[in-house]
């Protein structure tokens, strides 16, 4: 039970803040919460690839990516129009979604459910076939080969002219849940929208805290430990790093789909090197092998970083973050045990 | 556990600290790539800003209103541009908002403002921004369709008729290779060949070599806002290839004159008139406010002024003055703005309509080209 127990505290939490918020009249903050929310979502699955299964991956990024990119481009790019067999087929097996755009231009375009799976599926594709290759180096060299996927899937999207070059995306569609209940960044929806994005957080949380406690995540952290003594007692080690490394990719590449719907669009940042030194430095800050450290640091630094606390210095900031907690703090800041070392100090001194 | 929610609601706390404004100040929100990839047009874009509501609240604000500037730097990125305006627009309840300096965030946010009822002046030149317009979008850069004409016609009257097309991978670069392919016909002019190349660019004689093997090309128009401009222009000297060279708007700058050092001279391209302020004949409408615009950021920033400052100089001044006339009511500005008439700006003499939010007509470029390391009208 024990590694459930902080579900109801976050629970508690979410609604105290959106009922403080309600009170205060500051609702605005929602915005960026919910935002940093999906940014979370991919945060805790890097973290089982980092933290866990001891595997850096500087690329992730590249996956929030190819989910964003693709749904956004297929939902928003107009069949209208067009006729062929391929078309006609999507259609009947009512893949197709017809509306107008602001302006009432008629648009057909592939359903957003239908585009996010094809986007999922392709995020967890290409992380399986660069998985196997990129999985067997270790250290520096894995370093190197994540960051040079990352650079490739950004220089795709900004020299291909579907995914808009360097303008991105715009325009793209609501994403419906349940009827009545959309992913959509309107002002009249933000409060739904916060719970949504919480609620997803959530869910993806439970789910990976349910596998590191299973006899998966025993196998992973084994590996963590040293890979030749995993698979001395059995631990198909190049599997496991494997399945990881294609869940925390999709974990990447659905957080990418929900925020893409959130803001109505993506740009090639989101896709950009920055975005994935940032995700390791968060991952870095919360503790490494902590989901909960993890996760409430990707809220807070992205929460600050969205309302442009940063200002000028954002990217400078988690640079610096990344370096610092290498240097002075490499489980992580919550894992400093400042309240025990305050304790053991101050005995020090009474003592003299 | 109990470390982790003292710690968040600490920060609520501090986060909720309600928000004060004085009485009698009117706020503008400015959303600018200050830093990253477009900082060449955030940065002179923010200064001008700063500049602009110091002299005005110096003076004693609009109508006794004194005017309050946020400026947030987006460093470009989509993601933060959507944020930031819907911080501006709900929480700091600005009056209107300035920039973005990127056509990529303008258009993501171009529905936020529509929803939120708030006045966007872009300073991004992509025509989606105002077609299809939407009531709350303007937009204060020169079209890039009217770069576009203004090369051909001078093209028609060199009888060119075959060109080769660069472009850089930048928004800038996109807009203005499909604006160029697109009218290309309509001037009898056929493209012969396109190139697009890297943002970061360091050498393109490749692409020259490439481009050399087409005999019939007769002219070359380079498209983009980088470095690479001057390259290009050295690369094509070194190979001995002599036809025209055309730019865009982009090269308006004179750190690519001085990059390019000889291979500069008489490479012809569409400006704003900002640059040639000082050779304007003493009845051009425009000399006063470009050379007192150039004068004063000259002088109180010590660099040369761009033409990309002169797009927020014109947001701000347009914004300011129909404020000016009908009062701090963001309706009636939105509409003062939609029917504004001859208004000076560095960008040229806007007339803006309901179904035109951009308001400027091709002769707001001039032809420009390169003599003796400084930029000249163009001649024929």
């Amino acid at each position: 039970m024990r590694p459930y127990l902080p579900f109801p505290f976050l629970l508690c939490l979410v609604v105290g803040v959106q009922l403080l918020t309600q009170w205060t009249d500051t609702a605005y903050y929602l915005t960026q919460l919910t935002m940093a929310a999906y940014y979370a979502l991919l945060v805790i699955g890097l973290c089982l690839l980092m933290g866990y299964a001891g595997q850096i991956s500087l690329g992730h990024a590249g996956f929030f990516g190819i989910g964003g990119y693709i749904s956004a481009a297929l939902t928003t790019h107009n069949l209208a129009g067009v006729d062929n067999s391929l078309i006609r087929l999507l259609e009947r097996l009512g893949l197709l979604a017809a509306s107008t755009d602001m302006f009432g231009d008629p648009l057909l375009t592939v359903h957003p459910w239908a585009a996010a799976a094809i986007a999922i599926l392709t995020a967890v594709l290409v992380a399986w076939l660069i998985g196997g290759p990129v999985l067997k180096l270790t250290g520096h060299y894995l370093a190197m080969a994540t960051l040079g996927f990352g650079i490739i899937i950004y220089r795709i999207a900004l020299a291909t002219p579907f995914f808009g070059e360097a303008d991105g995306i715009s325009e793209v569609p609501p994403l419906p849940l349940l009827p009545g209940l959309a992913i959509s960044g309107d002002f009249s929806a933000r409060v739904t929208n916060y719970y949504i994005a919480w609620g997803l957080l959530a869910l993806g949380l439970l789910l990976l805290v349910n596998l590191i406690h299973s006899r998966i995540g025993l196998a992973l952290r084994a590996i963590h430990g040293s890979e030749e003594a995993a698979a001395s007692v059995g631990v198909d080690t190049a599997k496991a790093k494997l399945k990881t490394f294609v869940l925390s990719a999709a974990y990447a590449a659905a957080a990418g789909i929900f925020l893409t719907h959130y803001n109505g669009g993506i740009g090639p940042s989101e896709a950009g090197i920055m975005k994935s030194v940032r995700y390791v430095a968060i991952v870095a800050v919360g503790g490494m092998a902590s989901l909960w450290g993890a996760l409430l640091m990707a809220v807070l630094l992205n929460f600050l970083s969205l309302r442009g606390l940063f200002g000028t210095y954002d990217d400078a900031v988690f640079g610096l973050i990344l370096i610092a907690i290498m240097l002075f703090a490499p489980d992580g800041v919550l894992r400093l045990g400042i309240a025990a070392r305050l304790r053991a100090w101050r005995q020090a001194h009474a003592s003299r | 556990m109990k470390r982790l929610t003292s710690l968040l609601a600490a920060l609520c706390a501090a986060l909720l600290l309600p928000l004060t404004a004085g009485a009698g100040t009117i706020k503008i929100g400015a959303i600018l790539a200050v830093t990253g990839p477009a900082s060449f047009l955030g940065g002179p874009e923010s200064r001008t800003l700063v500049m602009l509501a110091e002299e005005l609240n110096a003076k004693g604000g609009i109508n006794g209103n004194k005017v309050e500037l946020i400026i947030k730097d987006s460093g470009a990125n989509p993601e933060k541009a959507i944020s930031f305006a819907k911080q501006l627009i709900e929480e700091e309840k600005v009056f209107a908002i300035l920039g973005p300096s990127t056509s990529g965030e303008t258009l993501k946010i171009k529905k936020i403002c529509t929803q939120g009822k708030t006045i966007l002046i872009s300073c991004a030149a992509a025509e989606l921004i105002v077609n299809p317009v939407s009531p709350y979008v303007f937009k204060t850069p020169q079209k890039d369709s009217h770069a576009a004409a203004k090369i051909f016609l001078t093209m028609r009257k060199q009888g060119i008729k075959k060109i080769a097309v660069l472009a850089g991978n930048t928004g800038f670069g996109k807009a203005g290779k499909a604006q160029l392919l697109k009218l290309a016909p309509q001037y009898g002019i056929e493209v012969v060949a396109t190139e697009v190349y890297d943002k970061r660019a360091t050498d393109l004689s490749a692409v020259v070599a490439k481009l050399m093997a087409h005999k019939e090309i007769q002219a070359v128009v380079n498209w983009s806002i980088v470095p690479a401009q001057a390259i290009l222009a050295k690369n094509m000297r070194q190979a001995g290839w002599r036809v025209p060279l055309f730019q865009s708007h982009g090269f308006g700058n004179i750190k690519y004159v001085e990059a390019a050092g000889k291979a500069a001279e008489g490479i012809i391209f569409p400006a704003g008139r900002l640059l040639i302020a000082d050779l304007l004949p003493d009845d051009h409408p425009q000399k006063p406010v470009l050379l007192g615009y150039k004068k004063a950021y000259e002088a109180r920033y010590h660099e040369p002024v761009s033409t990309f400052g002169g797009h927020a100089y014109d947001a701000f001044k347009i914004l300011c003055r129909a404020i000016g006339e009908v009062g701090p009511d963001r309706e009636k500005v939105r509409a003062a703005i939609e029917n504004m008439k001859g208004f000076v700006g560095t960008g040229g003499v806007f007339n803006f309509t309901p179904q035109d939010h951009n308001g400027l007509d091709i002769d707001s470029f001039a032809m420009l080209t390169v003599k003796d390391g400084k930029f000249v009208p163009y001649e024929q």
